[in-house]
């Protein structure tokens, strides 16, 4: 039963038109990170990750990924946060569930559900089309990490399939947040904005060194150490840190949208 | 008729109920929605549910279906007690409550598709065929295939009871099923309620077309400011409403005095007078009449409709109250 109801979930999330939009847009990204790497020629491609990725095509799905952590990874998990719950229940949908009946707590987890497979398939899309297109714009012989070793293909596949994993936790922890906020309205655009300002205001918080006290507690704050991936060998220090955060969230978040349903009326 | 709101009519039998509920009581914020609500919904009735726009009717379902949780009282769904029971009870219960709920982008098969997903009676072989009959069954097989963001409203209304009859259930409850549909369409919900009421179904109609219910139903409940004010079978509270007798003659002024004198209410209506059985009877009226030299050309049993007793029910309370009362009925949540 309840792999019949994962399925019809991710089978819907699949049919929206928006998704598949988003997705299409999504792998826009590292086509564009390829072309304009690779049009600018032979200078400098800036600093940190931007300065290997010349004649390194395969790091080119990981900077995509590390780039879009930041704002539009969030936002597309706070849009499939947003349809799960608060849209369900504008279109009436939710009623039609809970009557047939879903327990609520099962509910939340089908929605879960559908939001990881979901962020899982479009960051792994990501990857798959930055790995053809940095190949085939910057080509590629090995994975340079930032460390400056270069890794064998294999390796690199390797390193970039970890990312994907850690990106993908991240942005499940966000959604889940989302979907508590999702589960206390009707109106999806209160949270996708909510989402989004929570995580812009993190991240401008996380330019205070006055507030470096507060940092530790900022999801934002974990994103640039999951870099990490790129070094040799992989420092797992901060890696453990961000994912340890993530899993906070999203713990805080699953409960309180558990708590907020099972009270809730429809 | 004996009717206040402290002491509802109930006629009929002690029968099994497939559903009931005792002292039932929603408050939203301040407002009080629902209260003191004794509902019994007999085994195989077609209770029809009326009442005016905000008198409790939806909220009264929507707890009846574990949607919403009660402020006080309880609930008993197919012999399982709210909310704790509804994972038993529920799937034996299709709902249209509120209007149908579907997604735009789908299309009505889909639609249901997915609704089926998730409806635990249903096994997953037998979900392409259980759609394809409901479908057929409320005539939309033609429109299956069409995004439901173009459907019109009475198409809409029939997806709604479609998915509300995608497996066979004890219970159907349809929240105003003939909204929006036309007088074909009407008829078709008509004809699905006498089918389910044939096959053994209890259904529960909430509307406020008294037509509607008169023709359908066998039971009926009316709702007036959130409380129940009289149900039970609906020939025995159209009987007990039903007191009066409608007398033609030329000799109103006589018949009239005549029948003041015998303690005997009445009052003159069209081409002679209407008088309430009340404490008396049909032979007695006739018989005093007679003696006082009235010619009666005519006497008939007055028959009330079910719009008459709604009408009773629902505004002689509203004109004591005066004007006020509107308020609250507009104020109140759906």
């Amino acid at each position: 039963m309840i792999t019949r109801q994962f399925g019809s979930e991710v089978r819907w999330m699949l049919r929206r038109p928006r998704t598949l939009i988003g997705l299409f847009g999504l792998i826009l990204v590292p086509i564009i990170i390829s072309f304009g790497i690779w049009s600018a020629g032979e200078g400098d491609g800036g600093p940190g990750l931007g300065a290997i990725l010349n004649g390194n095509g395969m790091v080119v799905p990981i900077f995509t990924l590390f780039l879009s952590l930041n704002l539009l990874l969030p936002l597309v998990a706070s849009i499939w946060a947003a349809d799960g719950l608060a849209g369900e229940a504008q279109h009436g949908t939710l009623r039609g569930l809970l009557v047939a009946p879903v327990s609520r707590v099962r509910l939340l987890f089908v929605k879960l559900f559908g939001l990881t497979a979901m962020s899982l398939f479009a960051v792994t899309l990501m990857a798959v089309v930055g790995i053809i297109a940095g190949t085939a714009f910057l080509g590629t012989n090995g994975m340079m990490t930032l460390s400056g070793t270069t890794l064998s293909t294999a390796e690199g596949f390797l390193r970039i399939a970890f990312f994907i994993l850690l990106v993908t936790f991240q942005m499940v922890a966000i959604g889940a947040v989302a979907l508590a906020v999702s589960s206390t309205t009707e109106h999806p655009l209160v949270v996708q904005a909510a989402t989004m300002t929570t995580i812009i205001v993190f991240q401008v918080l996380g330019q205070f060194p006055s507030l470096d006290w507060l940092h530790p507690f900022l999801i934002t704050t974990g994103f640039p150490g999951l870099i990490d991936v790129m070094r040799d060998p992989i420092p797992l220090g901060q890696i453990w840190d961000s994912t340890l955060l993530a899993g906070c969230y999203m713990l805080i978040g699953t409960g309180l949208a558990a708590m907020r349903l099972i009270t809730k009326d429809s | 008729m004996t009717t206040s709101t402290s002491a509802p009519v109930t006629t009929g039998h002690k029968t099994a109920v497939a559903a009931r509920t005792k002292g039932l009581r929603k408050e939203y914020g301040s407002t009080v929605a629902v209260d003191r609500v004794d509902l019994e919904l007999p085994e195989g009735a077609v209770l029809g549910m009326l009442g005016p726009n905000g008198s409790g009717k939806t909220t009264t379902i929507r707890m009846l279906l574990g949607l919403v949780r009660p402020t006080q009282g309880e609930i008993e769904l197919l012999g399982k007690p709210l909310p704790d029971g509804a994972e038993h009870a529920l799937p034996h219960v299709g709902a249209l409550v509120e209007g149908p709920g579907f997604h735009p982008f789908l299309s009505g098969r889909e639609n249901l598709i997915r609704c089926a997903a998730f409806e635990p009676l249903l096994p997953k072989k037998q979900i392409k065929q259980a759609v394809e009959d409901a479908l057929e069954r409320v005539g939309l097989a033609q429109a299956a295939h069409r995004r439901y963001r173009g459907y019109s409203l009475g198409m809409k209304q029939r997806l709604g009871l479609a998915a509300a009859l995608l497996v066979p259930r004890k219970l159907v409850v349809l929240d105003e099923p003939t909204n929006g549909l036309d007088p074909a369409g009407t008829r078709e919900i008509r004809k699905i309620i006498a089918d389910l009421h044939e096959q053994g179904s209890t259904v529960l109609v909430s509307s406020h077309l008294l037509s509607e219910v008169e023709a359908t139903c066998t039971h009926v409940a009316v709702l007036h400011r959130g409380t129940v004010v009289a149900q039970g079978e609906l020939t025995e509270l159209l009987q007990a409403g039903g007191s009066a007798l409608q007398v033609i003659t030329p000799d109103v002024e006589t018949a009239l005095s005549a029948l003041r004198t015998a303690k005997i209410s009445a009052r003159p209506l069209g081409e002679g007078l209407r008088v309430e059985l009340a404490g008396t009877s049909a032979p007695q009226v006739i018989e005093t009449l007679v003696k006082a030299g009235v010619g009666v050309y005519e006497a008939t049993r007055w028959k009330t409709g079910l719009e008459e007793l709604f009408a009773r029910l629902t505004e002689a309370e509203e004109a004591e109250r005066g004007m006020s009362a509107v308020d609250t009925l507009d104020g109140g949540p759906r």
